[in-house]
């Protein structure tokens, strides 16, 4: 017996635009992501895939239209309780803390499940070194988890990695929030087909350890969207084209025409 | 078990490495001693030479500096107790010259108020450019709190720390919806604001300042009166010597605790990548404001000592150029690491002070000296280290 569709339903946006000025950067888009499932989003540049990024994790504010998290609006609060509530990112250009060593990124990743404040850090030392403590502990276990390398350079700087491992770590800062909800914002971009091939197989094995998380991915790598998503939906010009398995959108002219272009198009039709 | 870089040192590798702090210590209060008792400024610069000499061999050749900090971080219990034995006995060291325990005085409570802008320009990149102001909001509220309701220094001391913190908050409300440079902008006009406002008050006493603020006491003894130990007398300024000694001890706790906590964390995320801290669930802007609050509190701290040291505060000592310079102090020093503020902190309260023999040429040679020092070591005297855990 399958779970009725409403508790499968981790996070859902309804109706969402986003107007800067003039400018229309998404129209009405709505979506729905089941948890444990993994969502393809695809779509041209300045198609509006982080800027449905950016609305969800509350770095923009939608003109109009709600996202909810497990039925709770998310519109309005500010980005760094929408971390505590569950969703976790990560960055286009990957944006670490690139003075901070590797442990350290991660342990900042920990930030929510931690309290100490200033008056604990001078006067309940104690106290606040052994949450630290922990917060270490836990970030050690989460980079081996991950790349059994990475974790081997932690007490590097996060600059100094190269870039396969600025996304591996970039995954496990996100992760070690211990959200419902993981974005990832082009992954694979920069990376040969070798790195991504390294990438899938991490994603997977995250994914297998938590069978509860869901996953959102903008991509531009087909062979990532068509191996790895269980759904891909395809944004043009703000608008949702399509949302389907890949098998099935990828039949559809339209996106073809456009993601693919016109001459893949004719290509794919000759 | 985190497995150790460091070789596991042997009985000659820790009598080496004891050998090496004590050292660098001696040398370090040696130098210290030397620079300011000379008076001859072609010994000055000689001095200096020889701390550009020392600085350049560390910046070319790392491993001198890994090991000397290797050894520190081994004996660390030996380094802390050799230096507090240091910090007491060094005013017995300078033979009687006031002036020099004078420079030690105001170049701790610079170091002071470097480590309280270092919280935001070190670890937050927050260019606070109203220490100063902190620093004069300390100095006014306590020598208020004194002549007027006649408070003794020891309650003045918390209840000024008290009122500059909140200043610190009402700057850091407002500046929280700017950044980089119209933050910039903001401090300064609210340490123009102060410094105004100081000056024109009527019970601030306007440009002639506070007269006669009362000597501190403690059981007793007045710090007015020569220091008697064990037979040996010191004078005055030597109570206000081991006054600013403890306020330098409890800021380097207060940076380091908070250096190596959550806190010291978030301000280091946001310092790097503001919209990543948020998106760890960092609370930008409460970060921001705390510290300012922070930076305004040890600030207040020192302002109050200096007060009461001196006995006279006029608008002139706390104005847009202090600010300047304890940002230099942090700069040239290194930011986020707390033992480079403090030698940036000592190193340009005395320079003025010993280039007086080029007389009107002093602030250039301070000019050219500073920027030398940052070609020697374009990160500060002392950069930023990485933080270890479990060692």
């Amino acid at each position: 017996m399958a779970a009725p569709a409403s508790s499968r339903v981790v996070l859902e946006g309804e109706n969402l635009s986003m107007r800067f000025g003039g400018l229309v950067a998404m129209a009405e888009v709505a979506f729905t992501l089941n948890r444990g499932e993994i969502l393809g989003i695809i779509g041209p540049n300045g198609a509006g895939k982080s800027t449905l990024l950016n609305i969800i994790t509350g770095i923009y504010i939608p003109s109009s239209g709600e996202v909810r998290l497990e039925g709770q609006r998310l519109n309005g609060v500010p980005a760094h309780r929408i971390v505590m509530r569950g969703i976790a990112r990560t960055f286009q250009s990957s944006r670490l803390f690139a003075d901070l060593s590797v442990l350290d990124n991660v342990i900042i990743g920990r930030h929510t499940h931690t309290r100490a404040g200033v008056f604990d850090a001078i006067f309940r030392r104690g106290r606040a070194k052994a949450e630290l403590e922990a917060s270490a502990a836990h970030a050690e276990m989460l980079l081996k988890s991950i790349s059994r390398g990475l974790h081997e350079q932690r007490h590097r700087p996060a600059g100094e990695l190269a870039q396969a491992d600025r996304r591996r770590l970039e995954i496990a800062r996100a992760l070690a929030t211990d959200p419902k909800v993981l974005l990832l914002d082009e992954p694979s971009s920069g990376m040969d087909d070798a790195d991504t091939d390294a990438l899938m197989d991490d994603i997977r094995a995250v994914c297998a350890q938590r069978p509860d998380l869901a996953l959102m991915i903008i991509e531009h790598d087909m062979r990532l969207v068509a191996s790895l998503p269980h759904r891909v939906m395809v944004l043009d010009y703000g608008q949702k084209l399509a949302d389907g398995p890949y098998e099935e959108i990828r039949k559809i002219p339209r996106v073809q025409e456009a993601y693919l272009g016109r001459k893949a198009t004719q290509h794919a039709g000759a | 078990m985190t497995p150790r870089k460091i070789p596991a040192p042997g009985a000659s590798g820790a009598i080496m490495g004891m050998a090496t702090v004590i050292a660098v210590e001696l040398v370090g209060a040696l130098f210290l001693r030397q620079f300011l008792l000379i008076e001859d400024w072609r010994l000055v610069i000689g001095l200096l030479l020889i701390f550009g000499a020392a600085m350049m061999v560390m910046e070319r050749v790392p491993t001198v500096e890994a090991r000397i900090e290797a050894a520190f971080a081994r004996h660390g219990r030996l380094a802390i107790l050799l230096g507090i034995v240091i910090v007491l006995g060094f005013p017995f060291a300078l033979e009687g010259n006031t002036y020099a325990l004078h420079l030690c005085v105001i170049s701790m409570l610079y170091a002071v108020l470097a480590l309280a802008l270092n919280f935001q320009l070190g670890s937050a990149n927050i260019p606070n450019f109203a220490t100063g102001a902190s620093y004069g909001i300390g100095a006014y509220a306590s020598a208020l709190l004194a002549l007027n309701f006649g408070v003794s220094f020891w309650l003045a001391l918390p209840a000024a720390a008290i009122v500059a913190t909140i200043f610190g908050f009402l700057l850091g409300i407002p500046s929280m919806r700017t950044r980089d440079s119209y933050l910039a902008l903001v401090t300064i006009a609210f340490g123009v604001v102060i410094h105004q406002l100081l000056n024109n008050l009527e019970f601030t006493g306007g440009p002639n300042g506070l007269v006669g603020i009362p000597v501190p006491e403690l059981f007793g003894h007045s710090f007015g009166d020569p220091l008697v130990i064990f037979g040996h007398s010191l004078p005055a300024q030597a109570n206000f010597y081991y006054l600013s000694a403890l306020l330098v001890l409890i800021s380097i706790i207060f940076a380091g605790r908070l250096h190596d906590s959550r806190v010291g964390l978030a301000w280091n995320a946001l310092r790097t990548d503001e919209l990543a801290a948020r998106c760890q669930g960092i609370n930008v802007t409460w970060y921001k404001v705390l510290a300012f609050a922070v930076d305004a509190f040890l600030a207040g701290f020192a302002g109050t000592i200096y007060a009461f040291y001196v006995g006279f505060i006029s608008p002139d000592n706390f104005t847009f150029l202090v600010s300047v310079t304890i940002m230099t102090m942090v700069i040239a020093g290194g930011m986020d690491n707390i033992l480079g503020v403090i030698v940036g902190a000592f190193l340009l309260t005395l320079l003025p002070e010993k280039l007086r023999a080029f007389s009107d040429y002093r602030i250039l040679f301070f000019g050219v000296v500073v920027i030398a020092f940052l070609m020697i070591r374009p990160q500060g005297l002392f950069p930023q280290r990485l933080r270890r855990y479990g060692d």
